[in-house]
């Protein structure tokens, strides 16, 4: 019992990050989330990392839990915000007077002028697919299909894009986006880290940005080629990922709601351990995802011809006639 | 022998014998029609000549009935139906009032079986809600052919296929009220087809906006048809801190009088505005996809369904979800029974009723013995309706709110600084949060009572009775990995229950009770009250 309570009593400290699935070779493919994990990184904390398949087109994810309390991400400025906060991670707390006004501005710049550009590359030019594999692949098919759509007009509302001035708004998004990698190339400098030579949020946020353009992003990205001219953030980010992400993956033990990465979105209650190898067993599950399909697919129409084909013969044998003419025993109607 | 009722005789030279049954939309003396034979006579207005005529021959056409009387009481007179005459219907296709009709006089082979299917055809006929009234009559057969009648039956269809209904209606056990209002536009393309459109506004729980279609009949398939789509809301912050989205279609396949199968494909929407819910359910919000297929039996055999007093009831609900390829969408079986009987006791118009539900859900496909079940469809329990009206499954208990029995999560804690708030605990958190209820999958309820008489004469004719109750149940979230440590006595010694009396008010729609309840056994997140409590239920 007391080994229970105190299992338990663990389980109740630890922190779980709740974010989008992983893919393309990094623990979450999402660029919402993928600046909370880099931040927990850096900060050395023990957490576990949890997928959410369900829900794509909300604002509250990612989400960090620790012991009974919740942090979500559209909640007083963010997950990050509220970890700093919360005193969880104290990456922040400890900034010189000097350097905030510099941080605070370099930390907006990432957080809505590149943040802008991943998400015009994502939703409106890019291929449908890379959207589709992190958002949408645990959804079955209908309602994958209309969310995205709901998801891409809802950018372009967001940024104000019409058919119209398309052009002009995509100039404007990259050139804000330029701007950005020159400032943070030239505010990096030869140096290991933004600020103080240590990680901040603002670290987090940028290599967050970076790794998901690199690696997520097509070569043909107009944001990935523009970010790839600065050796200095190329350097920053490979020893980074290096530092963080490798280590993740080899030893990760966060827990996915499903242990497949194409079943329902219902969480399990018990998570399995990720696979150092996801690209390659991914690919080879994928194959065999398909075969499954294919096989199940068979079946059930087969199934559904079967039955009614069957339905409809004995229907049909119970189908209305006529009257009958000529009762034998036609009796008549006497007085 | 016979004697025409009507002057207009027409080319046949022999006697027709006019049986008439006839009912209006709003006739309430139906029933009398399968036992009687009447003579109506529907006359043309202002024909002078004909009203002398009528005058003339009353004592013979008198005598003609009292004789055909003897006849019909003496034994079987062989007679069967050579046609059907369908009269009046300009849009109804004669096809679907044949399609009604037919097999009840497929069968007659004498006047007695006739008369019985002209009564049962017309019930069936009216039953449609698609004319203002029906009259079958029967009339003879052609000459050539003796021993034959031919049937006609005449419809007015509806004057005016549009109708509709609104009305505010009370939730006491929700504290809210909701709006309801409905549009049925019938017979659009004279298939029977009925159209409506209804929407629900509760104030703070339930908004529902709905169209569909039934169909009597649909090709070679001779049950009732349905389909309807729905867009609805509901919101369950109070209880469960998640608000549901539904867009679903359901089809009704099969629909008879003990068996009901539907499909079900519904685009659910579970989320949290308030940003409080508990893990568990944080862990179920999102979208899903429900494809199922659910099969009912019934059968009720009580002689009432406000105030049964003998007789037996059984229903079986059967859910499976997950139909279709795609292994994205929601898997589950889920299964229910409820047992009801009744028996009187011979004093006071005293009677027992009692009965016994169960119910368990199971999800099923990869994983399933570390899934959890859907928490929509999971079992709930508490709420104020009466058990004995409705077979509703494991769900009632009375003397606890809704959702108020069954497992719990602890809703999330919020961090404040130390003396914002005098209820925060000394780690700077508020003290109790509160608590989800996350329903669970396996439940048994049971339930006796004992209804009776009140001494008034007033209330005796009323139908106002009182009665006494006890109430058990119990609800568990067992997930099949934690089945081997089921234990059979555990689940008995966490039974709650309750008791006590009552004073029942049936209406013609509903049934009213006013209860003190007393709470036996509750368990520590249930939500009991001792007290006086309102509950209202349909039948």
């Amino acid at each position: 019992m007391e080994m229970a309570d105190e299992r338990e009593e663990e389980a109740k400290q630890e922190v779980v990050l709740v974010a989008r699935k992983g893919g393309f070779g990094l623990p979450t493919a999402c660029p919402v989330c993928l600046p909370v994990y880099c931040h927990l990184r850096f900060a050395n904390v023990d957490f576990k990392l949890e997928f959410d398949r369900a829900n794509p087109d909300s604002d509250h994810i990612p989400y960090v839990e620790y012991g009974d309390h919740v942090t979500f991400n559209n909640e007083k400025g963010g997950v990050i915000e509220c970890l700093n906060e919360d005193n969880v991670v104290k990456l922040d707390s400890q900034l010189s007077k000097d350097c905030f006004p510099d941080w605070a501005s370099t930390k907006v710049m990432i957080s809505t002028w590149l943040a802008e550009a991943v998400q015009y590359e994502l939703w409106v030019s890019c291929d449908n697919t890379i959207a589709d594999d992190i958002y949408f692949s645990d959804l079955p098919w209908p309602i994958g299909k209309i969310l995205h759509w709901k998801q891409t007009q809802a950018v372009k509302q967001l940024h104000g894009i019409t058919k119209l001035n398309a052009a002009e708004k995509e100039e404007e998004i990259y050139r804000k986006a330029n701007i950005a990698y020159e400032a943070l190339s030239m505010k990096l400098g030869s140096q290991v880290f933004f600020f103080e030579g240590r990680p901040t949020s603002v670290d987090s946020l940028f290599l967050g940005h970076a790794v998901f353009v690199l690696h997520v992003l097509p070569e043909t990205s107009v944001l990935r080629s523009s970010l790839s001219k600065h050796a200095n953030l190329l350097r920053f980010v490979q020893d980074c990922k290096i530092r963080l992400l490798e280590d993740s993956y080899s030893s990760a033990t966060g827990p996915a709601f499903s242990s497949d990465a194409s079943s329902s979105s219902i969480p399990r209650r018990k998570g399995s351990k990720q696979n150092a190898k996801t690209k390659p067993k991914e690919k080879r599950e994928r194959t065999e995802e398909e075969k499954a399909f294919r096989r199940r697919a068979k079946y059930f129409i087969a199934a559904q011809v079967v039955s009614i084909v069957i339905y409809l013969s004995i229907l049909g044998g119970m189908g209305d006639s006529g009257l009958e003419d000529g009762d034998e025993d036609g009796l008549a109607y006497e007085e | 022998m016979a004697t025409p009722s009507d002057s207009e005789a027409g080319p046949n030279p022999k006697p027709v014998e006019e049986l008439e049954t006839e009912s209006a939309t709003n006739d309430e003396h139906h029933g009398e029609d399968e036992d009687e034979i009447e003579d109506e006579e529907e006359e043309e207005e202002g024909d002078d000549e004909e009203e002398a005529e009528e005058d003339e021959t009353p004592a013979a056409q008198r005598e003609n009935i009292n004789r055909l009387f003897r006849r019909l009481s003496g034994g079987p007179v062989r007679l069967r139906v050579q046609d059907i005459i369908i009269r009046g219907n300009t849009k109804t296709k004669d096809a679907l009032i044949e399609a009604e009709v037919l097999d009840a006089f497929r069968s007659a082979c004498s006047m007695q079986e006739l008369i019985q299917a002209a009564g049962l055809a017309n019930t069936r006929l009216r039953q449609l809600d698609i004319f203002d009234s029906v009259s079958i009559t029967l009339d003879s057969g052609p000459s050539e052919l003796p021993g034959t009648a031919n049937v006609v039956i005449d419809v007015v269809e509806a004057r005016n296929p549009l109708t509709g209904e609104f009305g505010a209606y009370s939730k006491p056990e929700a504290r809210s009220w909701s709006l309801e209002g409905s549009l049925k536009l019938k017979n659009l393309f004279g298939y029977g087809d009925i159209w409506d459109a209804s929407g629900a506004y509760g104030f703070g729980q339930t908004s529902e906006i709905s169209a569909g279609v039934s169909l009597p009949r649909f090709k070679a398939i001779s049950t009732p048809l349905t389909t309807r789509v729905s867009l609805l809301s509901q919101d369950w912050l109070k209880f469960s801190s998640y608000k549901e989205r539904l867009l679903g279609l359901s089809v009704g396949l099969i629909s008879t009088g003990n068996h009901d199968l539907a499909y079900n494909l519904t685009w659910r929407n579970l989320s949290d505005p308030s940003h409080m819910s508990s893990k568990t359910i944080r862990r179920q919000l999102g979208h899903s996809l429900l494809s199922s297929l659910k099969y009912t039996y019934r059968i009720d055999h009580r002689d009432s369904n406000l105030r049964p007093t003998r007789g037996y009831a059984f229903l079986s609900t059967s859910q499976f979800g997950g139909l279709g390829p795609d292994s994205r969408i929601i898997r589950f079986i889920r299964q229910e029974f409820d047992v009801r009987g009744a028996f009187p006791l011979g004093f006071y118009n005293a009677a027992v009723n009692f009965g016994v539900a169960a119910g368990a859900i199971m999800p099923w496909g990869r994983g399933f013995m570390d899934s959890t079940s859907p928490l929509p469809e999971r079992f709930y329990m508490g709420g104020h309706s009466s058990p004995i009206c409705s077979l509703g499954g494991p769900t009632s208990l009375l003397g606890f709110k809704l959702r108020g029995v069954g497992p719990t999560d602890e809703r999330r804690a919020i961090l404040t600084k130390h003396g914002e708030d005098e209820a925060t605990t000394p780690s700077g958190r508020i003290a109790s949060p509160g608590g989800d209820a996350i329903g669970g999958n396996l439940a048994v309820t049971a339930f006796a009572d004992l209804s009776f008489d009140l001494p008034l004469k007033l209330f005796r004719e009323s139908g106002v009775h009182g009665h006494m109750f006890l109430n058990t149940g119990n609800v568990v979230d067992l997930t099949l990995a934690e089945f081997k440590n089921f234990s059979f006595r555990g689940f008995l010694e966490t039974f709650r229950s309750s008791a006590g009396f009552g004073i029942i008010f049936p209406t013609r729609f509903f049934r009213m009770e006013i209860n003190y309840c007393y709470i036996l056994k509750q368990l520590q997140h249930d939500h009991g009250k001792t007290g006086i409590q309102f509950s209202f239920s349909t039948p």
